[in-house]
């Protein structure tokens, strides 16, 4: 059976959580990095724009500084995703491109087949809806976005646990009108949370251990701890410059 | 400047074009859409410049970047990007 490395679950700044993401990518496709999978969490706050979004079309730039929210450019495609420090866990996956099939829609049904398992080792009935999106009770739970470079696929993405909806909605440029009492019940019937599906608080370690174990099973891997390494902590702290600087941040 | 939006069945595409007479002059979109590798998305936005501002022009602009290059655009197809550069054409100014 195929070895992963499972990293700790950790806890940095917008630009160093991509800088590690990408730094594992670029290592891997090096053979330098074993195939991995992490799961980190956002202090501060942050907002992740997709690679080919404009940040002042879709983030309330001036709100995200009084509240003390990181906002960065992710490498990978996709839209603005707020990442709540107390509500949201994010994943990333980084393997071969051989690991995973050539399609790309069926290779993200594989990996978020990792949190379709996880969900259900919870007692959640998930199901993959394509192009990334994992839904329970017909809701979305968690969104993925992948890239594929340097030879490695890198993909991540949330695990919605219990979201501020409101403070989601006034980050992310939704017309001030939209963001009416109306608005906020219509998402609560798109969106859903496991707090809200489970209908009891769950923590961190718990939804990172049932996700685990999820990936380990759909992707029939065995998932072996480890250790960010040395060489990846050089690249991550190099990456991070270029991944924290406004000129990335506003590079479309 | 001219812009639109464009909503495809997964992705928003957003289109800002000028034209010189009846040339596309320069084109940059923006968006959550998913372009695999993603650094070809410069390659179409240079595609694009030069081209007539018309459907057909533009249309076989982006056929032919999609052939040249083998690029993925998971549930985005050639067609979509078209209707939102036409969307932008048509607009007002």
């Amino acid at each position: 059976m195929n070895k992963w490395r499972l990293l700790p679950l950790t806890m940095n700044d917008a630009s160093m959580n991509m800088a590690i993401d990408e730094a594992i990518c670029r290592l891997n496709a090096e053979g330098k990095s074993p195939n991995t999978l992490r799961f980190y969490r956002w202090e501060p706050a942050a907002v992740s724009i997709g690679c080919f979004q404009r940040v002042e079309q879709e983030v309330d730039l001036e709100l995200a500084r009084r509240c003390g929210i990181d906002v960065v450019r992710r490498i990978t495609g996709g839209g603005a995703v707020f990442h709540d420090h107390d509500g949201e866990l994010t994943y990333a996956a980084v393997c071969g491109q051989g690991d995973v099939p050539d399609d790309i829609i069926e290779s993200y049904g594989v990996i978020c087949g990792g949190l379709v398992d996880g969900f259900k080792r919870l007692g959640l009935w998930a199901e993959f809806k394509p192009v990334n999106d994992v839904l329970v009770n017909d809701k979305k739970i968690s969104g993925s976005a992948q890239t594929r470079r340097w030879g490695s696929v890198l993909q991540h993405g949330t695990i919605l646990i219990d979201p501020n909806v409101r403070l989601m909605f006034e980050l992310l440029k939704v017309s001030p009108e939209k963001i009416s009492d109306k608005f906020i019940a219509s998402v609560y019937e798109r969106v859903t949370s496991i707090n809200r599906e489970m209908g009891r608080k769950l923590s961190f370690e718990e939804v990172r251990a049932a996700m685990s174990e999820g990936f380990a099973s759909a992707l029939d891997v065995k998932l072996v701890g480890g250790e960010l390494t040395r060489q990846e902590l050089e690249l991550a702290n190099e990456l991070r410059s270029k991944l924290g600087s406004e000129e990335w941040l506003r590079r479309r | 400047m001219r812009y639109a939006e464009f909503k495809a069945p997964k992705g928003l595409i957003k289109v800002e074009l000028e034209t010189r007479g009846n040339i596309i002059s320069s084109i940059s979109f923006s968006g959550d859409f998913f372009m695999y590798p993603e650094e070809r998305l410069q390659g179409l936005e240079r595609a694009l410049a030069g081209v007539k501002a018309s459907r057909e022009s533009v249309a076989g602009a982006v056929q032919n970047f999609y052939r040249s290059t083998g690029i993925r655009t998971p549930m985005l197809e050639p067609g979509h990007w078209v209707e939102a550069v036409m969307r932008a054409l048509e607009g007002q100014r």
